[in-house]
């Protein structure tokens, strides 16, 4: 993990002096509704349904033991004993009050943490592939850049006020865990002629009201560069994104209406301006960077492992390997994913008491660091493979041993209409419902691989768009609806990073596509009875185990699960419905 | 304050931070539809177009100039047109339109501009610090936006991780001082 030097700590601190300096006088009436609102946002405060909600940068997903126990003890003390993982890897209170916020940002100053930028119209938290660093496909390990683009975005003055807000995903490896084509810049290094690395620049990727895939506008940008191209990127969005409208003031609208030529030309034109000078990037600052994150003493050999029999007598462990378990670079090391998403708790939930414990189990197993994932679960990166077994008993008591990842029921989820004063409709209980249906394991690891993602509104917060299976909570007269999207996926998977077409503007970084609505949108208690009906279609069509969900979706199309789904209607109500619902 | 009669209606008094110092506002914004022109007195920001067209006639006439940039505007027309002008002004309508602190950075960094650059409009205590990092040494403040509060904003932040950017916590960036970047 990375330790602040004097200048990161000496800004955090008067961040937070600033945002006290503005509370006071907002609540004194000093500082006007609308004048403090970009401001607050600024911090991460939105104003919500029940009361604001705090939303806490996780610097690219890492967090030291130390700062979880903070978030512990902030969450007790300030909120109601928990704290939610969102999946831009932050995580979010959902009850603090207003006048608290500057002595929660004063507490979190302390353990090197702070809410800056985590929401308004600026650079948001920079997010990573949560196996950065340990993955044995990984070019380059991206945590370091995201820490300089971090640095770089930080308090910027120049960008912090954009038409909307712009998040930037980082790539490493030769399968994107990081979703690069969604991201308004989604950035994927490569290893350019010579060896050397350089950065594939992808932008106007964004889900949203309307899900583009980014284009790649530059190919190997070379490291050094990589600061003086994002600000030329910036610059000309900043000048000429639209803002004349909220919901078109998204960059990836303005390279679509300029085009991606056209686009990349105007940031040419303003990267010459820029390349070798002063944002331009050296192996000592990079060196420098990159040696105030911790290194994991990693013993070699590791200690011979029992796993592969702990597997043969215990089945519920051989489960929890199978799909929570993951590869490490390092030999007799894994990776284990914390699941967050038992059935009857919202995805992404953690309380303070399980807080503790992870910080807990990360200090004993995993060099004292904690990872979250977008897709909002908790990972310990560098656990010895002769630690799984007492880890996995000690989470199993902890009820965070769901050995779910990867299948149906690992659900990307937002807060939906139970918290979020955005959405139309409610999602929590949609994931729970879901969960309950399928919740018989056999049957959740016959169906294997499949995302399932919910999102309360348009907004996408829960990445529906991506969702092999997709769900939007839809407002129609008052009630609430759910529209289903099929063949949505954040990346083409292992090893294919890199297959897209050799266009001039390819789209959609790292193999991400955008699902297919299916038809007519359903209520709430059937949303269920859906999904059921789309997994009987995909069990009944698949070639073997081994062709995934969306390997079926890809060859057959939708039209077999639509028929599945909405039974013999007339194709023509069909078309009619699909023409609606896109409206 | 300046007893020049306008078209315009007088406001009241508007507080300018200029070199560490809170000062009454002299400047009046010109509209280009004033059909009578521009007065034969006083300190005027005149709009970029109106300017670009008269800058010759304009500069005989002995008043205060200052060039009015709005967001819309393309700082690279005044490439070369700007002798004669006391100050450039970038109109922020609104704070949140952040056009304005990337057009303070290129009329530094690209139009090499050293004199004066102020900012006017929706300009908040809270805003101070990052349009000086851009480049602006001059803020006229929106009314009810104490100056003194504002003075004390440029030390909000002694460090920064943006070099190339100007450091107003090394005191208030004196008229004159380019952005760094202008030696890029």
């Amino acid at each position: 993990m990375y330790l602040y030097d004097p200048v990161d700590q000496q800004l955090v601190d008067q961040r937070v002096e600033q945002f006290r300096d503005q509370t006071q006088r907002f609540l004194k009436g000093v500082l006007s509704e609308d004048d403090f609102r970009p401001l607050r946002l600024q911090n991460g405060l939105y104003i919500q349904r029940h009361a604001p909600m705090l939303r806490i940068a996780v610097p690219y997903g890492i967090l030291a033991s130390r700062q979880l126990r903070t978030l512990a003890y902030i969450a007790r003390k300030w909120d109601r004993g928990y704290g939610h993982f969102s999946t831009r890897q932050n995580m979010q209170l959902n009850w603090p009050k207003l006048e608290d916020v500057p002595e929660i940002l004063a507490e979190l100053a302390k353990v090197q943490m702070h809410s800056i930028q985590t929401s308004g119209n600026c650079i948001r938290n920079t997010t990573t592939d949560h196996f950065a660093g340990i993955a044995p496909d990984e070019i380059v390990n991206p945590i370091v850049w995201c820490e300089i683009i971090r640095q770089w975005s930080t308090l910027h003055p120049e960008f912090a006020f954009l038409p909307r807000k712009f998040k930037i995903a980082v790539s490493g490896a030769t399968h994107d865990r990081a979703a690069v084509g969604v991201h308004d810049i989604g950035l994927q290094a490569v290893q350019a002629e010579g060896g050397a690395l350089a950065f594939h620049v992808w932008v106007g990727g964004g889900l949203g009201r309307t899900p583009v895939l980014g284009s790649l506008i530059r190919k190997s940008v070379p490291w050094q560069h990589l600061l003086s191209y994002l600000e030329a990127v910036l610059r000309v969005y900043n000048l000429h994104g639209r803002r004349d409208n909220k919901y078109k003031a998204r960059i990836k609208i303005l390279v679509r209406e300029l085009t991606p030529k056209v686009f990349a030309e105007q940031v040419e034109a303003e990267w010459e301006h820029l390349r070798d000078g002063p944002a331009t990037l050296t192996q000592e600052r990079i060196d420098e960077i990159a040696g105030r994150f911790t290194v994991p003493t990693y013993v070699q050999p590791a200690p011979a492992d029992d796993v592969e029999a702990q597997v043969r007598n215990e089945p519920r462990f051989a489960r929890w390997v199978r799909t929570n378990v993951h590869p490490h670079k390092v030999a007799g090391y894994a990776a284990v994913t914390v699941s967050l998403k038992a059935t009857g708790v919202p995805p992404g939930d953690i309380t303070s008491e399980q807080m503790e414990a992870v910080a807990d189990l990360a200090d004993r197993f995993s060099f004292g660091e904690v990872r979250v994932t977008h897709e909002q679960n908790v990972v310990l990166a560098d656990v010895q493979r002769a630690h799984l077994y007492g880890l996995w008993q000690a989470l199993d008591a902890l009820g965070l041993a769901t050995p779910n990842i990867g299948m149906l029921t690992n659900i990307i989820c937002c807060p939906g209409g139970d918290f979020c004063a955005l959405a139309n409709a409610v999602a929590i209980p949609v994931a729970e419902a879901i969960q309950a249906r399928f919740e018989d394991l056999d049957y959740l690891y016959d169906i294997g691989e499949l995302d399932l993602n919910i999102s309360g509104c348009i907004n996408s917060c829960g990445h529906h768009h991506v969702g092999h299976i997709g769900i939007l909570g839809v407002d129609k007269a008052g009630e609430e609806w759910y529209q289903v999207t099929l063949g949505g996926r954040q990346s083409s998977g292992a090893g294919k990073a890199f297959d897209y077409e050799d266009t001039e503007f390819p789209k959609g970084g790292g193999g991400a596509i955008i699902g297919k609505i299916i038809g007519r949108s359903f209520s709430r208690a059937q949303v269920p009875d859906v999904v059921e009906k789309l997994v009987k279609t995909y069990l009944r069509e698949r070639d073997s185990d081994a062709e995934r969900f969306i390997d079926v979706v890809e060859r057959i199309g939708l039209d077999p699960f639509k028929t599945d789904v909405y039974g013999a209607e007339s194709s023509a109500a069909r078309r009619r419905d699909e023409e609606v619902a896109n409206v | 304050m300046s007893e020049q009669a306008n078209t315009m209606s007088d406001n009241a008094d508007l507080y300018n931070i200029r070199q560490g110092h809170v000062e009454v506002d002299e400047w009046k914004r010109f509209s280009a539809d004033d059909e009578s022109g521009l007065p034969e007195s006083g300190k005027w920001l005149i709009p970029l177009a109106y300017w670009l067209e008269r800058a010759d006639a304009l500069r005989t006439q002995g008043i205060g100039l200052a060039v009015l940039v709005t967001p819309d505007d393309e700082v690279e027309r005044l490439q070369g047109a700007l002798q004669g002008v006391s100050l450039v002004a970038v109109d922020f309508p609104s704070f949140t339109d952040g056009r304005g602190f990337s057009l303070g950075y290129l009329i530094r960094s690209r139009l090499g501009w050293s004199g004066e650059l102020r900012a006017v409009g929706d300009v908040l205590i809270d805003t101070v610090h990052y349009l000086a990092r851009c480049g602006f040494d001059s803020f006229t403040l929106k009314p009810g936006h104490d100056p003194e509060h504002a003075l004390r904003q440029f030390r909000a932040f002694s460090v920064h991780y943006q070099k190339q950017y100007v450091n107003p916590a090394a005191g208030v960036p004196a008229a004159g001082v380019p952005a760094a970047g202008a030696a890029a």
